[in-house]
């Protein structure tokens, strides 16, 4: 038993073994594992049911008597392949990926110096700064498209990739913000100190002992940035009208009606397909999401 | 060196400040301002406004759909909010005991968080559908039940369903977060109450939940916040139907502004929101400051 | 009354000789169309145009071989852009807003009368036409015309009526659709009592949900506004209309709350209802898909009819057809190819054979179309030739104008009905809602 508690002391992350021996198998299936796995079914059943459909035959499709609807024998790729060829899909994908990264690219630069001047440099009034961008999140998207449209009117921003490029850090910046300021406190200050006693600028400071130091926090961010910025919807309704400038987003909405005809087949594959690429790379980037959740929230 | 630094010091951090300062005096306050100066006039797309006063708020208050969605909107928020949160505490506390494939299950757990909203939103239509619902079909199959059911035609059914699709989506986010939490409590405590002989309900109430409290009051905040001012959902689930009866204060606020051309009507509705809002971050920043208090230090 | 049988009769022969037209005839034509035609196109023109997404696919590829020849007679090239339907007003509102965008607009209903100062006239056109294919159609004026003038061009209507089954209905012994709307409610009441039930849109279904609505209402007498635009929907017609209206929808089929326009399609396709209303969308749909060999289109083509809405009190038609006004706006550099191009569509040669092509879902604004062989081949599509003649006009009494589309952009007669019809609000509180709300659009 001291090995066990030892064992688990020492692996400070999960400390659920602990007492798990207190409970017996039977207990534990009822309590534990059937609750869980009952609700990761329904979170991940309407995937299942996107790729289903996706593949399902058009014919397949309405007749849930005649095909059993939870499988399908004949799987075929022409949603898919309607999606990818017949549509202007790689056309809004390159579009997506472009205003994501160069929102995200901004806002990160944004962030790392707003962090670093509020964690480090306290100037007067710092405190203060901090506590305002916290409130930039009391005007969220949904308040603030109409009259944010004129202004992108305005610039003759309109219909442009730039409008979502220029509106997103708005949304980026605080978050980042927050989660950059949490990963330089960790950052000992020691380490500043004798870089400033020897004379380093604060530039040589952020640049060669702080961000290289705060990495995992810098792809925490950027990743959740992007997530982000897929994720947008009002904004890309708004300020984009020509088919060739729009998002995945919105453009999977309107892409597969025929006047009164939806096209579930291709819909579900736009929907599936416009997820993929998150999900892919969250995939690669499980930790860094979870950590760039806590580490906001925690903060 | 040390004596300049001061003045310095202020002028650097100025500077470091800018490039955020400017994206959120541009994009964010000054639109904040532009919206509530249009909201007093009555502006339409194609001609710019001229000063109306109070009209538009006159008018939104006697609206019996403006009325509908306010009481829409807090229904969704605060009904949404509970569940998630329990749902969402209940399934931390399931993360968090010895599992296997622990991390395989907490990366899946995440994914309705991480695909767009929309997407996932347009598979809960199919999965919606008055004819052709899976659900639906499947209940019948069992010989539960006779005809459809017409989730997003019947006022209630279509409320509940919108909930349960923001609940989806958003239970996630607060599971993870709220297990980051209860991984930093330490075992100790747990030990030591299991010795003195509490039942685990004891040791939830008087160890888990109040060490709990400040990230809850963080989390439940972020998730008041979003599903108050949430669009993307009802818009492509119900878009407000039916006769209204989904219809949340962004979203009239879109298709009255957008769609119906009535800007200045539009921003009303939107300037409407704020002093919601700001109620639930006032909430939640006293809850911030309890939790300094509590951890044992000061507040910086 | 000689020169309309000339064209009529030149109209017909035409016709005939199109059915089967190929692209080469056509381009043959428009060159020497393009020669003799008073609407000369600016050297090097570009022109885009945004039209409203289709919703039969056959009528698209008339159109883009209609645009090709075009182009190819004039050296003018034609950009077309796809939106569905409920975003053709909003983007030609920002279009008309910020003096950028696409040079010509098709779209619904009164679009035009939203920005009249920003459309091109075309009088010269319209006059052209007219006297060229025997006259304008009433309605086709109103909503073409603005103070006199012509502002824009409605190329065509869409044709919105019963579409029944008729296995179904003589289940509940009907040999027909009854032509009042007494006996239009005892069908209803006997499909549904036969378990196959019809349904009509209650959601935000902008084509099929306005076009039963405000047939109901003026059916039974119900208006929104006056000739003077002055609003009159508290009225005991009003009243009647809504108690007739949920009399009916106590007999749809379940769902139709959440109905926007593709929907009825879906569910009708399947057998689910048996009787809704729509363009000819359905039909064509079926047919398509019988040709590709799908038994069950086939059974459903069949067995399906188109009918005319049945007569109310009032004793006349009370039919709400889209109208599709084409319109230029003003921003354009070139205005003199999208009049070239306006005058095109609607030339016998282009128009005989996109009719034929759009399986009726089109319906034509000029009385010499009335001789189309679209109208005389399938007995089941040709109650839609007098859709046109038979619609009365968005704003029913009142003007065609921004206030009419407002009203229209606002759902305000079909959340009255549907929120009575759903139970949510009494027939005296719904009135209340919709009558402030007009007020305000009509102030």
């Amino acid at each position: 038993m001291t090995d066990t508690r030892v064992a688990a002391a020492a692996a400070p992350s999960d400390m659920s073994e602990g007492m798990s021996y207190l409970s017996t198998l039977p207990q534990r299936v009822v309590r534990v594992y059937m609750p869980l796995v009952m609700i990761v079914i329904v979170l991940l059943f309407p995937f299942y049911w996107m790729v289903i459909t996706a593949v399902k035959p058009k014919e397949h499709l309405l007749d849930l008597d005649k095909h059993n609807p939870y499988w399908t024998w004949s799987p075929t790729l022409e949603h898919i392949n309607d999606l990818l060829f017949k549509t202007d899909y790689p056309l809004w994908l390159w579009n997506t990926m472009f205003i994501a990264v160069s929102a995200t690219v901004l806002s990160l630069v944004a962030s790392v110096f707003a962090a670093y001047a509020i964690t480090r440099i306290r100037y007067r009034g710092a405190q203060w700064v901090g506590g305002a961008i916290f409130l930039s999140y009391l005007v969220p998207p949904s308040i603030l498209f109409i009259p944010l449209s004129t202004v992108v009117y305005q610039y003759g921003l309109f219909d442009t990739p730039f409008a979502l490029i220029l509106t997103y850090p708005t949304i980026l910046i605080p978050f980042s913000t927050w989660l950059l300021m949490g990963y330089f406190k960790t950052i000992p200050y020691e380490l500043e100190e004798c870089a400033l006693i020897d004379g380093a600028s604060r530039w040589q400071i952020l640049t060669k002992i702080i961000l290289p130091l705060a990495v995992p926090g810098l792809i925490s961010a950027s990743i959740f940035c992007l997530t982000l910025c897929w994720n947008e919807f009002i904004y890309a309704l708004t300020f984009i009208n020509s088919t060739e400038n729009k998002t995945v987003p919105v453009a999977i909405l309107s892409a597969f009606t025929d006047g009164d005809q939806y096209r579930w087949g291709s819909l579900m594959a736009g929907a599936l397909v416009g997820s993929l690429p998150l999900v892919v790379l969250y995939a690669f980037f499980v930790e860094h999401y979870v950590s760039a959740m806590t580490g906001a929230v925690k903060e | 060196m040390f004596k300049n630094l001061g003045s310095s010091r202020n002028f650097l951090g100025l500077m470091f400040m800018l490039p955020a300062a400017a994206f959120l005096l541009l994009f964010l306050v000054y639109p904040l301002g532009l919206g509530i100066w249009l909201s007093f006039t009555d502006a339409k797309i194609g001609t710019p406004g001229q000063f109306v006063g109070l009209d538009n708020y006159e008018w939104i208050v006697g609206d019996s759909k403006f009325q509908t969605a306010v009481f829409f909107t807090i229904f969704y928020t605060v009904v949404a909010s509970a569940i998630k949160f329990a749902i969402g505490l209940y399934l931390a506390l399931l993360l968090n005991k010895h599992l296997p494939f622990k991390a395989i299950v907490r990366a899946v757990v995440l994914i309705p968080f991480i695909v767009p909203t929309v997407l996932s939103a347009i598979a809960f239509w199919w999965i919606f559908d008055p004819q052709f619902s899976i659900v639906s079909w499947t209940l019948r199959q069992m010989g539960l039940i006779d005809g459809n059911i017409n989730f997003l035609g019947d006022a209630w059914n279509s409320r509940y369903s919108v909930i349960f699709a923001n609940v989806w989506r958003g239970v996630p986010f607060i599971a993870i977060s709220l297990l980051a939490g209860l991984q930093t409590v330490p075992p100790s405590l747990y030990e030591a109450a299991v010795l003195d002989g509490a039942t685990p309900w004891q040791m939830f109430i008087k160890i888990t939940y109040p060490l709990l409290t400040p990230i809850i009051a963080v989390v439940m905040t972020f998730s008041v916040l979003f599903t108050f001012t949430d669009f993307q959902l009802i818009k492509v689930l119900t878009n407000g139907g039916p006769a209204g009866a989904t219809e949340l204060m962004a979203t009239m606020s879109y298709n009255t502004a957008i769609l119906g051309g009535r800007i200045g009507e539009g921003s009303a509705i939107s300037t409407a929101m704020v002093p919601f809002l700001l109620a639930a971050i006032m909430v939640s920043w006293f809850g911030l400051q309890r939790r300094k208090w509590q951890a044992g230090g000061t507040d910086d | 009354m000689s020169e309309r049988n000339f064209t009529r009769r030149g109209v017909l022969e035409a016709g005939a000789a199109i059915a089967g037209a190929s692209v080469a005839n056509l381009s043959l034509f428009a060159s020497a169309w393009a020669q003799a035609s008073p609407f000369k196109p600016e050297a090097g023109a570009k022109i885009s145009l945004l039209r409203w997404k289709r919703f039969v696919q056959s009528e698209e590829d008339s159109f883009m071989a209609l645009v090709a020849a075009f182009q190819k007679a004039t050296n003018v090239e034609v950009k077309v852009i796809n939106e569905s339907l409920d975003d053709v007003q909003p983007k030609a509102s920002v279009a008309a807003n910020t003096n950028q965008g696409p040079d010509m607009f098709w779209g619904l209903y009164s679009l035009p009368h939203l920005f009249p100062a920003k459309c091109v006239e075309v009088t010269d056109v319209a006059n052209h036409l007219g006297k060229k294919y025997g006259g304008w159609v009433p309605s086709a004026e109103v909503y073409g015309k603005s103070g006199g003038k012509w502002i824009a061009i409605p190329v065509a209507y869409n044709g919105n009526v019963i579409n029944y089954r008729q296995s179904m209905i003589e289940k509940a012994g009907f040999k027909e659709i009854p032509k009042d709307t007494a006996g239009f409610l005892e069908l209803m009441k006997a499909l549904k009592g036969k378990s196959v039930p019809g349904g009509f849109a209650l959601g935000r279904a902008s084509g099929d949900g306005n076009a039963w609505v405000h047939w109901v209402l003026w059916s039974q007498g119900g208006n929104l506004v006056d000739k003077d635009d002055k609003v009159i929907l508290n009225s005991p017609e009003t009243v009647k209309a809504l108690e007739y209206a949920k009399e009916l929808s106590d007999t749809f089929v379940s769902g139709t709350a959440s109905w926007n326009d593709a929907f009825n399609n879906k569910a009708f396709l399947e057998s689910q209802v048996s009787l809704t209303n729509n363009g000819v969308s359905i039909y064509a749909a079926a047919k398509a898909g019988a040709a590709k060999g799908d038994a069950k289109a086939k059974e459903v083509m069949d067995d399906m009819n188109h009918s005319l809405w049945p007569i109310g009190p009032v004793g006349k038609p009370t039919e709400f057809h889209i109208a599709y006004p084409l319109m230029a706006m003003k921003y354009s550099k070139v205005p003199n190819a999208c009049k070239a191009f306006m005058a095109f569509m609607l030339e016998a040669e282009n128009y005989n054979k996109w009719l034929v092509d759009s399986v009726a879902y089109l319906t034509h604004p000029l009385n010499a179309y009335d001789a189309n062989p679209v109208w005389s081949t399938d007995p089941k599509l040709s109650m839609l030739r007098d859709a046109g003649k038979r619609t009365l006009t968005a704003g029913g009494l009142g003007s065609v104008g921004e206030k009419a589309a407002s009203a229209l952009a606002d759902f305000i007669v079909l959340d009255m009905l549907a929120s009575v019809c759903t139970g949510r609000a009494s027939i005296k509180d719904a009135i209340a809602v919709a009558e402030r709300q007009a007020k305000r659009i009509y102030r």
